[in-house]
């Protein structure tokens, strides 16, 4: 296990709502509190449109909450820094700058010197298997290689708190599986001397087990579960199989309404809603 | 959804933006503080000069043009413009669709239109008026053929993006040619069509005073090339608003009425998005 | 050689449609023979275009160089008439780059500067709209009270109409940034300054690029508008000039050479901003009438 010292990110009665064009007032957020630990992989977890992104935006520093506390490091969060980075759930790769470039681009803006960051940018690509397509632009990448690109820019960035909203959603079944892989083993050994803290944003059951230490469930802007996984890594097919984990999945399922609440074990008593309506 | 917005956008005036309207005329009055009236003038003058020249102008008649006030010099120039934007969307759009369905039509005009499209339309001003003479004719002519240039451009432009599997569906249904284009082709394009028709029609009014100006008896632009000559900053002004606020509010209703063939278009026929 | 018949391969049947075109002038001006005043066809034919017309442009060789100009005496000769072309030419493209130039930069700059932040954009929206709505070729005699017949009153001209598509292109261009990019930049660290540069100028580029195209055609039009309606030289100069005495056959020769120059300048800038958009997935056509 991980060592944990300290406290990396805190919420405080978070709250955060929006008026829509149409005047309708939304709460995406209401009265959110947790604490997360330096170092752990956090994955949160919940239905479409109940509030994830605008709590990793709050995170970031590109969204002022409404009301509460949002702190990071025991700093209050009013503006972005490189000291959380964030992998969008939109591509959000520059396409008018080759692959290299957008990879070190955090560390231009901060004036490390080119040699310097060329070769921490080099390194990272290489990390996540894309150093052959240092010079290309990012049109003549796909999407998973794009993704890849997203997550070798937030690590060579060198951010302690690393937001992650659903970035491999929309990628098909081998990659993803790849791509958590190479998340995972950069987030450990990176670890050693700086902790990074990960929230990871998914609706993906299977994917929330793989990686995460502990599962936030949100369900329309409150949090609603919050679980520890405690299998060992790495973990493989036969870790999913655990008890408790095979458990942990029939809790998170009926959380997203997908199985009965109390569900105990056994696909049997599964019901898929779709089904019914 | 963004299509929708900004249709309700068209209708919807930012009242910042009102108030930057306001700014605008301080900044002009503010001006007029520091330069003389004969190179600018206050915009209170100006709005009683076009109270006053609005049915007949004393000073125009001095120089030749009895009985002429801003009224009926806008629309001469109103009517040269609606007349040459309609027949030049009607040509432009006609050739634009053929084209865009057969091949060597295409071959043979694209570059012709696109050498029109690349010269200034503005050089053939003085061949119109030697040709035609400095009658109506030269004028209208010469929008006509700029409004053409670009209908045919976005006509083409339109059909070649519509998904031809509408056609293709159509066909397999049994319709004729004739049916295909009133059904899927026109209402399938009208979106674009029409935005065409008012960045035409935007252009237009400049092209029209300006022809105008090289040589024609009547028109706002006429006004313009006499009080020129008599250096009345102030009378320019006046005809420079009338026409300015003639093309706002002639874009404002091509905006308003498009809006509503288009959204019928898109909703009532399956090619209109 | 396999360049040249690649260029042939590409734009063969332009060549040839050009070529018919000019044919069907030459047939023309056989069949319609009626004479504008005596002595002036109105359709010259090509044989009258490349002899009589050409040295008759001699006319605005304003003298100089060792060549005399027809004013002072000289009889008309192809070196002036090509100094004639050479040193008109010169008149209008300075007036029109210098004005591009200024309007581009002046109109850029306030188009950026207004776009920092949402509510000094949204004052100049409105106001904005109504000002690119008046006629511009309708200001020119305005223009030529304000700051004169000669030059500065033509790049002021033309650096205003350029200034204002400029201006409202930048505007909406940086209001049309994908929000990501700039979330992406600021969490990166990025501070404004940056942000400017290395974000919101590329990623309005390609806008931008149909706003210089459409920049061009404004520009070779008001340039135009402003000689026509006064002026000592210039391209426009001799069109207008040549109209008085319907000199059918001179305006036609410098129209030809506006298409020449008007046609290179697009051809070049289409070139150079290819290349600088080459990550662009993929580039439009963008086509514009002046
Ligand atoms: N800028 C905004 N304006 C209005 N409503 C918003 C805005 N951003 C998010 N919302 C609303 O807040 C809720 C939560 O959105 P979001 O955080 O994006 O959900 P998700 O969990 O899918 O990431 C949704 O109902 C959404 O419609
Ligand atoms: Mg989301």
């Amino acid at each position: 296990m991980r060592l944990e010292n300290g406290i990396a990110i805190k919420a405080s009665q978070l709250s955060q709502s929006f008026r829509r064009a149409d005047g309708q007032l939304v709460d995406a957020l209401s009265s959110v509190n947790f604490e997360v630990l330096k170092g752990q992989f956090v994955c949160l977890i919940g239905p479409s449109g109940c509030g994830k992104t605008t709590l990793l935006q709050i995170i970031a520093g590109l969204l002022l909450p409404s009301s509460g506390i949002l702190e990071v490091g025991n700093q209050v969060v009013t503006r972005p820094s490189p000291e959380r980075g964030m992998v969008f759930q939109k591509d959000s790769v520059f396409p008018w700058m080759r692959v290299i470039n957008n990879v070190e681009y955090g560390l231009a803006c901060r004036g490390v010197g080119s040699g310097e960051r060329r070769a921490i940018a080099e390194h990272y690509l290489e990390r996540v298997g894309l150093a052959h397509v240092a010079r290309a632009w990012p049109r003549e990448l796909s999407g998973g290689m794009l993704k890849r690109v997203a997550v070798a820019t937030v690590f060579a960035n060198g951010a302690s708190v690393l937001l992650l909203d659903e970035p491999f959603g929309a990628l098909d079944y081998v990659t993803k599986r790849h791509l958590h892989n190479v998340l995972l083993t950069l987030w450990a050994e990176t670890g050693r001397n700086k902790p990074r803290t990960v929230l990871f944003v998914t609706h993906d059951v299977d994917e929330a087990l793989i990686l995460a230490d502990r599962i936030l469930v949100f369900h329309t802007g409150r949090i609603v579960d919050d679980l520890a996984l405690v299998a060992p890594r790495p973990r493989t097919t036969d870790t999913l199989l655990m008890p408790q984990m095979v458990q942990n999945k029939h809790l998170l399922l009926a959380h997203l309404g997908l199985e009965t609440k109390q569900a105990g074990t056994g696909a049997t008593s599964s019901i898929v809603r779709a089904a019914n309506d | 959804m963004g299509r929708k917005s900004r249709r309700r956008g068209i209708l919807r005036i930012d009242p910042v933006g009102i108030f930057g309207v306001f700014l605008l005329i301080m900044i002009w009055q503010a001006l007029t503080l520091a330069l003389p009236p004969s190179s600018l003038p206050t915009p209170s003058s100006v709005v009683a000069r076009i109270g006053r020249d609005f049915i007949r102008a004393e000073e125009l008649s001095f120089y030749g043009l009895a009985d002429t006030g801003l009224l009926n010099s806008m629309i001469y120039t109103a009517t040269n413009v609606m007349i040459a934007v309609a027949l030049g969307s009607l040509v432009g759009t006609i050739a634009g669709f053929v084209t865009a369905r057969f091949h060597n039509v295409r071959a043979i005009l694209d570059p012709i239109v696109m050498t029109m499209g690349t010269i200034p339309i503005l050089v053939l001003a003085p061949f119109f008026l030697i040709w035609f003479g400095v009658e109506r004719m030269s004028a209208v002519l010469l929008v006509v053929l700029y409004v053409a240039v670009i209908l045919y451009i976005f006509a083409q432009r339109a059909a070649d993006n519509l998904d031809p599997v509408y056609e293709e569906y159509a066909y397999t249904l049994g319709a004729s040619s004739k049916r295909i284009v009133w059904d899927i082709l026109i209402p399938g394009t009208v979106p674009q069509v029409l935005g065409g028709i008012r960045i035409a029609l935007a252009g237009a009014w400049g092209l029209e005073a300006i022809a105008e100006l090289l040589g024609a008896q009547y028109g706002i632009g006429k006004i313009i090339q006499v009080l020129a000559g008599a250096t009345d900053v102030q009378g320019i002004f006046a005809a420079l608003i009338v026409l300015g606020l003639v093309a706002v509010i002639s874009d404002g209703l091509a905006a308003l009425v498009f809006a509503h063939v288009a959204a019928w278009s898109a909703a009532a026929r399956p090619g209109g998005n | 050689m396999t360049e040249v018949r690649a260029f042939f391969r590409r734009h063969g049947v332009s060549i040839i449609v050009l070529g018919v075109m000019a044919a069907i002038w030459q047939i023309l001006s056989l069949l319609y023979t009626t004479e504008a005043v005596p002595g002036e066809p109105m359709i010259p034919g090509w044989q009258v275009v490349f002899t009589r017309t050409l040295i008759s442009l001699s006319d605005y060789w304003q003298g100089g160089l060792g060549v005399p100009s027809v004013a002072e005496g000289a009889p008309p000769s192809y070196t002036a008439a090509l100094l004639a072309i050479v040193s008109n030419s010169l008149d209008t493209m300075v007036r029109l780059y210098l004005g591009l130039l200024i309007g581009g930069l002046v109109g850029t700059f306030l188009g950026l500067a207004v776009s920092w932040s949402k509510w000094s954009r949204r004052t100049v929206e409105l106001p904005l709209q109504f000002i690119r709505t008046l006629p511009l070729l309708a200001m020119v005699p305005l223009f030529q009270l304000w700051f004169g017949i000669y030059f500065a009153g033509k790049v002021a001209f033309v650096a205003y109409g350029v200034g204002v598509i400029f201006f409202a292109g930048v505007v909406n261009a940086v209001k049309n940034v994908p929000q990501v990019y700039i979330d992406n930049a600021r969490t990166q660290g990025a501070n404004r300054v940056q942000l400017y540069l290395t974000i919101i100028l590329p990623s309005i580029f390609p806008e931008l690029r149909a706003t210089i195209l459409l920049s061009l055609g404004t520009a070779w039009g008001a340039v135009l508008g402003a000689e026509y309606l006064g002026a000592q030289s210039g391209l426009g100069y001799i069109i207008v000039y040549s109209e008085a005495f319907a000199y059918l056959d001179r305006m036609f020769v410098v129209a030809l050479l506006f298409v020449f120059y008007a046609s290179i300048s697009y051809a070049i800038f289409n070139r150079l901003s290819l290349k600088l958009l080459q990550w662009m997935p993929r580039v439009g056509r963008v086509i514009v009438v002046g």
